[in-house]
Order: C-alpha cells, then structure tokens, then sequence
C-alpha cells in the first residue's frame, strides 16, 4: 500500500487528542445545554469524534475495518437523526417548548 | 411413593381441589375442607405404624428421587422420631381449625380453608424433608398461606402484623439459604444425609470461621421462628391480629419450626460452633423465658398475653436443646408438643370468648364462670395445663428440661424456674379476671355455654393435655431415641474444644484459617 | 483474498434465518398496512405473531448448522439461540398483550408491529454478534425501532417525553459504547471478539493495559445503560412509566436480555483476559444498582413506576452474575432473563388490562379490592409478584438461587449476603401490591371493570404458566443453558 501523503508534522496522537477533546465536549454539551437541539446535536458531536479516532486508527493500523466502521456509524447516526429529529417534533408539537428541564410531566 | 408422600401431597391435592369449588358456595368449601383434613389426620395416623413396637433408628418411609439435576437436588424426605409427632399434630390441629372457624369465617370462606390446606402441606414438608434445598422450599411456603391468613381475615392492624411476619421470617432465611448455598459449593449436595455423614467423618472440614458465619446463619433464620428473645417482636403481633385459627397454627406448629431446625439441623451440622455458642444462646433463652412471662403479665389483651407466654415457654425449649444432655433434649421436644397443644388451646378458648364478645381485653370480661360453666372448667384446664401443673402434659416436658440444665448448670434452672413461678401467676390472674366475678347482665346476655361443634375442637386436645401428662411413655420412646443419636453426632466437638487448649492444633487452625481468609475475597 | 471467500454460502444465511424472516415480515406488513384497507388491521397482528413463530422456528434451523458465518461476524451458538428464542417470545407475549390496548386507544396499525418486528430482528442480530460492528448495528436496529415505540401514542404527552429521553440517554449511551470500540480497535487491531482474546491472551502482543480497562469502561458504560446498571438507571423510572404499558413490558425485557447477551459476549469472550480490570466496576455497579432499584422502588405509587425500578433491581441481580464470570455465572443469568421476563410481562399485562383507556388507573392503591371482584386476576398477579420477591417454586426464586450460587461459587460473599438481604428488602413493596388487592376495601377503580381481551387471557396465563414450570422444573431450561453457557471455547 503507498503511503499516503499526510502531513508527516502531525503526529497521529495529536488526533486521538483532538477525537478525546470532542468527546468531552459533546458530554459537556449533552449535560449542561439546555435546549433539546442542542443536547441533540452534542451527541452527533460524539459520534462524529468517535469517527475520527475510527479513521485515525485504522490510518495507524494500515487497516481499511476502522474506515468502514465510520461508514456504519454515520449510516446509523443518519437513521437515529431522522428518528430523533421526528421525536423532538412531535414533543414541541405537544408543548410548545424544546427546554429540556420543562419535559417533567412524570414525578420523580 | 409411600405413605409419608401421600401425607406430604394429599394437602396440596386438597388445596387444588378447594380452589375448584364454586365461590358461592361457602358449606361446600367448609365440609370438603373437614373432610380433606380428616382424611389426612387419618392417614397420617399410619405413620406410628413402624414405631409402635420398635424405634427404628435410621428414616422410615423415605423416598429419595431427584428432582432438578444441577446442580444436583433431590425430594429426599423421610420420618424419625423427631419429625413424627410434630407431624401427627400438625395433621391433628388443621381439622381442628377447620372447625373453629366454622362460623367465624364468613367472607372468602373457599380461599380461607385453601390456605389452611396449603400451610399443612408447608409445614408437613418442614418437618421431613431431608435435603437442605426442598426443606428451604417448604419453609418458604408456609410463608405465604399464613401472611394472607393474617392479612386477610385477622383483626384491625392486621396488615402490619402480616407484612412484619413475612419480612421478619424473608430477612433470616435469605441468609440460611446464602449458608445452604456455601454448604453445597464446599460439599457438592444438598443431602442432608450425606453432608451430615461428610462432616461426621471428616470429608468436609470447615474452619472455625466457617463454622461460626454458617451456625449463626442457620440460626438466626430459626431463632426468629422460635422465637428467641430479642427476636421475637415480630410474634405478639402477629399472633394479636392473626385469625383464631391462625394463631393456633401459628403458635403450635410454625413456632416449631424454628425449633426443629435447630436439632435437626445445627446441632449435627455444626456440633462445634453450637457448643461454643450455647452459653449465650442460654442466657438468651433465659431472659426470654423471664422477659416473656414479666410482660405477660401486664397484658390487658388475652390474645398478647398469650403470646408473650409463648415467647417464655419457647425459652425453655431453646434452653432444653442447647443443655446438650439427653433429658433436656428429650424436654424440649416434648415441650415443643406439650406448647401446642396447651398454647393452641389457649388460643381457641380465647377466640371462643372474642366471638361472643367481640373484645380481647381482659377487662371486658368477668363473671363468666356463672352463665358458661362448661367454657369455664376447659378454659381452667388448659389454663393448668399451660401452667405446668402435674399430670397435666406441660409439667413433663419442663420437669425434663430443667433437670437436663441443672446437670450442667445449677444457676439457669433456678432463673427458669423463676418463670415457671411466674407462669403461674400470669395465667392464673388472667383466669381469675375474666371468669370469676359478677357477670354484668350484658356479659350474661351474650355469654352461651359451649356448643357442641365448639366442644368437638377441644376435645381432642383436653385429652391429649392428660394422656401426655400421665402416661408420657406412650410418647417418649421415638423421641429419646432420636435426640440420643443427635446428642450423640453432636459430640465431635468436645475434642475440638479440649484441643483448643494445646497450642499445636491451635497453630494448624490458625494457618488453616489463614489460608481460606486469603481465599476468600 | 480472493473475491469467492466474500460471498456467503447457503449455511451463512440460513444462521441468519430468524433475522431475515423477521426483516421480511416486517417489511410486507408495512407494505400491507400502506396498501390494505381499515378492516384488515387486525389481521396484521396476526402476521407478526406467525412470523415471530416462523423465527423461531429459524432459530432452530439455524442452530442445526450452527458455528460462525459471514467471515466470522456472526455466531450461531446455543447462548446465540437461547437469547434468540427469549425475545422471541417476548415479542409474542407482547403482541397478544397489545391487541386490547392499541383497540382501547384506537391506536391500531400496522407500524407498530412491523416496528416490533425490527426491533426484534436487532435484538436477534445482537445475540449472534460476533464482531463489535454487528454489537453496534445489532443494538441500533433495536434501538431506534423501540425509540419510535416507546412514543408510540404520538398525541400522548407522556409518551412523548418517554420516548424523548429513551432517544436522548439511548443516543448518549451509544456513543459511550462506540467510542470504547474505537479504543479497543485502535489497541487491538481488529473488532472480532475472538481476535481482541487472542491479542489480549498473548504476552507480547498484549495493549497498554489502563488503556484496554478505559476502553472496557466506556463500553461498560455503554452496556449500563442500555440495561439500566447504576449509575445509568436514571432514564428506566420516566421512561417504563410514560410508555404504554406493553411497550413498556416489552422495553424491560427484549432489549434488556438481548443486552445482556452482548454484554456477557463481550465482556467474557473478548475482555474475559482481562477480567481483574473489569470485575471491580461490575461488582460495584452490581451493588448499586440492587440498592438503588430497590430502595427507590419503596416509595413508589405508580405501578408502572414501581416495575421500572424492580426492573433495575432485578438488573442488579444478573449483573451478580456476570460478576462472577464463569460458565454458571452465565448460565445463572440466562435463566434469571427468562424467568424474569415472564413474570415482568406477566404483571404488565395486567397493569395494561386494568390500566383502562388513557392509562386512567396505574396506582398501586387502585388495586384495592381486585382480590374480591377478579380473584383469577389478582391470583395471577400474585404468582408473579411472589416470583419477583423470589418465592420457592416460581421462575424468580430460582434465578436468585443460581445467581447467588454462582456468586458464592467464584467467592463473591459480600456480594452474595448484600444481595440476598437486598431481595429481603425488596418483599416489602411487592407485598404491597399483594396487600392493596386482597386486603383492602374494594375502590372506585376495581368497579366495572371489563372483562380481560382473549390475548392478555393468553399473555397473563402463559406468563404464568411459564413462571410456574421455570419454578418446578428449571431443569428443562437450565440444563439447556448449562449447555450453551460456554462462551470461550
């Protein structure tokens, strides 16, 4: 296989670096937003980080698995979107908001 | 199949068959119940069979068969000595429940003798199984037909009592099932038999701790079925709110429970740890024996009063066993018939009195001796009988257990006989209070004499209280055989503690220890 | 490698009968539905129950040629089967329980069946996983399709916002899982279960090993929730309350089990060298989620409630057994699965039949009085309220049993002891139920109360039933079990 020409200065880590840092934000995001799109789009921001480290590995391993397991979570993630994106619509239908902290019709 | 299976399941035919009754008809539930439990009475009858001329040593009637193959457990029952009259009495008071409740039972009639049914089938299943598995599985039955007598048609707290009851029994026996489960991984069965002969030989050697966790594992779960002081809070309760005929079953033969599993199972499984432990389990059964009988005393209710009588006359069953001589144990079994029947009495003659006055309280009494004569003289008689006066059946089997104490100990016969004296006073001024007196004109309206059915209920038991008092031979032989052979496997101890005393085996116990502190985790 | 080796034989798709048949059957009854009139709905259900027993049936083929296909992606095993043939049933005691309830809230369709059907044919494709992608895949195809169900009622506030935060926290969880797949691909080099084994078993080859654990904790975390483990439990209570009742049956058990089955996949064929990482988060998660589960459900008024904690407890319980990782441990928690899910949907059932329309009456005090007015009903209530207290001669007790024997086994003690104490504890709100049916005076809910639908008849007495049989004669499915609980060959 030839190598491919990837900027030799980067070193592979600084990715899994940035994958983790990604990661931790879509947490950070998913816990403190308060807005359902936005806790939404943060777990998209997971997987998407998730992603990288899957193409960085799979870079580092001269393997093709990780790319086509990217390929299966983007496919998923798309197929989560449309359900999710449904399911926040029919809640904002009913209530007429997308706080997350106003949906407590159920007792704790 | 033999005749100890057809005793064992012909309950659990019978509570099928009554669950098949039409709901509406109350008098057919009532009769098919009588019937079922006198034909089982009877047939149980053919259990003396093999002891009215010998005393077997080993079981008779066993079957042995599996049942669930891993990990390995088996429907081994059979019947000795021990078993044999708890049996034939457990077989003996459910009819005579039946009867009792007769008129008192009127709502839910069809379910009410379902569970009678089903508690005979869990309680006959307690007093003969031999694997550790199948008696867990029976114990835990009997749980739930009497949490729903309670619950159902007991008194006005009688949900508190039915809940307590059934997590008080839930939180001991979980952890004896936890001591069973331990057993079979060190052992690989759950046979009773071929644990005991394991141990009894040396094959399975459990450490000191071991011992110990697993002896007070056991007990606890059949202290609190005793139940020994301080565990036993969860008993006046139920007992007060319980049905009459809960309460009878309740305290003549699910109390015995506790104490069966005692020398059925922790003496020959633990002889050690039991030894070991048995000054304290004395001093406790002796604080029960006292406890129980001083706040008997200033009960205003029968019902409590009669409770926390049973509490101190279970003291002197515990304190019998755990003398470790053969005329406490013999003593304490025969106790453990003597209580029920004289406490079951007790408790019918109570109930007899609530259904014509509707009260508990010994201060809604007083006079009754004028419009009930013939209620009087039997109540006065299970009242002596409860007492200990001789030739009525308690005073064998307390005679028996205090002179197996005095032989080890001369300082707890003088402190259980403090509770004998006091039984005495208790019951006495009870009995004075509610029968002696002027009537009221009010009491006298509602106070008619026994009935007949009433009287064919305390029949049986009047009978019982002076047979065993006066000719206790016709019953002692099984039972001294038996407790002869559990005194007997008990005595591997005795070398442990004498070795205890030398440092050598000390030391290898002390490594032995060691080595399965570090395996276990 | 040559082209040939990538196309599947025959026998790789018939270890995947039960998936396709399931897939196929889903798709023709959304056809149907879009092409059928109003009147042929009911028959619609009818097709997914037959194509539920065409699935099994396909298991059973499938277990005929069993062994790994598709390169070693799937796995066709008697563990495979086992947890095959369980959501299988749970999808049928489902659909007959649901009839009376979509009637009831003339809810009636096709989708929600076909719905069904595919999430079930994810929770299939999870029990044969092989291969982490097949785990991701198999757990979204059931996934999603349950996010859909568990808002199935689109009008219903509370189903919305069930079927809301079961997407949100599903999503969340899942992201958790892959980024610990990515970790483990990127130490190990591959995402076969058998392989990451061979690389972790040998020395040389062997990952930096804090790396390996945090890549096995984010999967963990992954798992935990998707089985409701503390501390992942918080979306279990507000999601099994607001979904309609058969979902919720359903959300408790399929997905429950069919987690499970990956997680013990995974966790003892793939990480099992690594297992003295691991087990000291299972244990503790094994702990808190009994005394969370329990304790929380003490208070509880909501029934639906109620069973959502019971249902963590009950997690509580099976992750014992994983704890102890080894060959009883796993058998112990297949039984435990099954057994629990039987008396779960046993008690949904009835909560779905006496909930009536709009789900008016799910508090425990609404029970009062059942004993006296539909004593068939409260008597089956009882028998999987007993079993769920763990009551000897029921599927429950059983389960508890093996669990802990399999605990005490591999020297779980404390384990073992806070457990059993904690079952003790969890008679209480149990008896609770028991207590309201038979010694209450009968309410307002309890009165003209109609008669139970033929399929919860069926749903509510098989249930039973097989509470019962599991009770007295667990030899028939445990032996079985014992059979297949041998993940590491």
């Amino acid at each position: 296989m030839p190598e491919l020409p990837l900027p030799t200065s980067v070193p592979l880590s600084w990715y899994l670096l940035l994958s983790a840092i990604l990661f931790a934000l879509g947490i950070a995001g998913f816990l403190y937003r308060r807005n359902i799109i936005t806790v939404f789009m943060s777990i998209e921001l997971m997987l998407n980080a998730v992603n990288l480290s899957f193409v960085t590995f799979s870079y580092k391993l001269k393997q093709v698995d990780g790319h086509i397991f990217s390929f299966f979570v983007m496919v998923v993630a798309a197929a989560e979107a449309a359900v999710g994106l449904a399911i926040i619509l029919t809640v904002f239908k009913n209530r007429r908001t997308l706080e997350v902290d106003e949906i407590d019709s159920m007792k704790y | 199949m033999s005749l100890l299976d057809l005793v064992i399941f012909l309950p659990l035919i019978g509570f099928l068959a009554l669950l098949l009754v039409p709901r509406g008809a109350p008098g057919m539930s009532r009769t098919a119940a009588l019937g079922i439990s006198l034909v089982i009475f009877l047939v149980s009858l053919g259990l003396l069979g093999p002891y009215w001329f010998a005393q077997p040593t080993g079981y008779t009637f066993s079957t042995d068969i599996p049942w669930i193959s891993t990990p390995t457990i088996r429907y081994h029952v059979g019947l000795d000595g021990l078993s044999l009259w708890l049996i034939l009495l457990t077989t003996l008071l459910t009819p005579i429940c039946i009867v009792i409740s007769w008129k008192y039972i009127q709502n839910r009639v069809k379910e009410y003798f379902a569970f009678l049914l089903l508690l005979e089938f869990g309680l006959i299943g307690v007093f003969v199984a031999l694997d550790l598995f199948l008696f867990y599985v029976f114990w835990e039955i009997t749980l739930v037909p009497m949490y729903f007598l309670i619950g159902i048609w007991g008194h006005d707290r009688r949900i508190y009592a039915a809940v307590k009851f059934f997590l008080y029994t839930m939180a001991g026996s979980v952890l004896m099932l936890a001591a069973m489960i331990y057993l079979y991984n060190r052992s690989g069965s759950f046979d009773f038999t071929i644990i005991q002969s394991m141990i009894q030989t040396g094959r399975l050697s459990l450490s000191w701790e071991e011992q110990i966790l697993l002896f007070l594992a056991f007990f606890i779960a059949f202290a609190i079925k005793v139940p020994l002081f301080p565990l036993h809070t969860w008993l006046p309760d139920a007992h007060v709110e319980a049905p009459t005929a809960g309460s009878v079953m309740l305290a003549s033969v699910m109390l015995k429970m506790g104490c069966y599993g005692l020398i059925r199972f922790c003496l020959p499984l633990f002889p050690n740890a039991a030894r070991s432990c048995s000054g304290w389990i004395n001093a406790l059964a002796i604080t029960g024996i006292i406890y129980g009988a001083l706040v008997a005393m200033v009960q205003p209710n029968m019902k409590k009063l009669v409770a926390y009588s049973s509490v101190s006359h279970l003291g002197f069953v515990v304190l019998g066993i755990f003398s470790f001589t053969q005329q406490g144990m013999d003593g304490a079994v025969y106790q453990m018939l003597n209580h029920g029947i004289s406490t079951g009495g007790l408790f019918i003659m109570v109930g007899y009195l609530y259904e014509r006055r509707h009260s508990l309280e010994i201060k809604s009494f007083g006079g009754v001796a004028t419009p009930a004569p013939n209620l009087s003289t039997v109540f006065l008689i299970t009242t002596l009988a409860s007492i200990g006066l001789p030739l009525l059946n308690n005073f064998i089997g307390e005679f028996l257990v205090l002179q197996g104490a005095a032989t080890v100990n001369f300082s707890w016969t003088v402190f259980a006989a403090i509770g004998v004296i006091l039984s005495a006073v208790y019951m006495l001024w009870m009995y004075q209070r509610v029968i002696y007196g002027r009537a009221t004109e009010d009491l006298a309206h509602h106070m008619p004499d026994l009935s007949g059915r009433e009287w064919a209920a305390m029949l049986p038991l009047l009978v019982l209280m002076v047979w065993m008092g006066s000719f206790s031979q016709s019953f002692l032989p099984p039972i001294s055989a038996q407790t002869a052979k559990i005194l007997e496997q008990s005595k591997v101890g005795v070398d442990f503690r004498v070795s205890v005393k030398n440092p050598a085996p000390v030391l290898s116990s002390a490594v032995e220890n060691k080595e399965t502190g570090s395996a276990a985790r | 490698m040559p082209l040939a080796n990538f196309i599947p034989t025959a026998d790789d798709y018939l270890r995947y009968l039960p998936e396709i048949i399931l897939t196929v059957v889903g798709v023709v009854i959304m056809f149907l539905e879009a092409v059928g009139g109003e009147r042929r709905k009911p028959a619609l259900g009818w097709l997914a129950g037959a194509g539920l027993l065409a699935a099994i049936w396909g298991s059973v083929v499938a277990l005929g040629v069993g062994g790994t296909g598709f390169q070693n992606m799937v796995i066709v095993d008697g563990f495979a089967t086992f947890f095959r043939i369980l959501v299988l049933v749970i999808g049928l005691l489902t659909i007959v329980s649901s009839t009376q309830y979509l009637d009831r809230e003339k809810a009636n369709a096709g989708e929600f069946h076909a719905l069904l059907l595919f999430s079930i044919a994810g929770q299939c494709v999870m029990a044969s996983a092989n291969e982490l992608i097949m785990v991701f895949i198999g757990l979204e195809i059931s996934s999603i399709a349950s996010y859909i169900l568990a808002g199935y009622l689109r009008d219903d506030r509370r189903n919305n916002e069930s079927a809301l935060k079961y997407f949100l926290l599903g999503s969340f969880a899942t992201a958790f899982l892959l980024y610990g797949v990515a970790w483990v691909y990127g130490l190990t080099g591959s995402t076969n279960l058998a392989e990451v084994r061979r690389v972790l078993m040998t020395p040389e080859s062997a990952p930096n090993l804090v790396l390996m654990g945090t890549a096995a904790a984010l999967m963990f975390v992954g798992f935990a929730f998707k089985v409701s483990a503390a501390p992942f439990q918080v979306w279990a209570p507000d999601v099994y309350q607001g979904a309609p009742a058969p979902v919720s049956a359903f959300m408790s058990t399929g997905p429950k089990a069919a987690a499970f089955a990956v997680f013990l996949r995974v966790f003892i064929t793939a990480f099992g060298p690594i297992a003295t990482r691991w087990e000291p988060f299972v244990w503790g998660s094994a702990i808190a989620t009994m005394i969370v589960g329990n304790f929380a459900a003490l208070t509880q008024t909501n029934i639906k409630r109620l069973l959502a904690y019971s249902s963590i407890a009950h997690a509580g319980y099976v992750l014992v057994a994983v704890t102890a990782h080894s060959e009883i441990g796993t058998a112990a928690a297949m039984f435990y699965l099954a057994a629990y899910a039987f008396m779960q949907i046993g008690a949904f059932a009835v909560v779905t039949w006496f909930s009536r329309q709009g789900e008016k009456f799910v508090n425990v005090d609404d029970l009062a009085g059942l004993g006296e007015r539909q004593p068939m009903v409260a008597a089956m209530l009882t028998i999987f309220l007993l079993s769920l207290i763990g009551v000897p001669l029921t599927g429950g007790f059983f389960g508890k049993f093996y669990i802990f024997r399999a605990a005490l086994d591999s020297n779980l003690v404390w384990l073992t002891v806070i457990g059993l104490l904690n079952s003790a504890v969890a008679a209480y709100y149990y008896l609770r139920l028991i207590v309201v049916m038979y010694m209450k005076e009968p309410g307002a809910a309890t009165e003209n109360i109609g008669p139970v639908s033929a399929g919860l008849r069926v749903a509510i007495l098989g249930s039973a039933l097989a509470t019962l049989v599991l009770g007295i004669f667990p030899s028939l499915v445990l032996d079985f079990a014992g059979r297949s609980a041998a993940l590491v060959k």
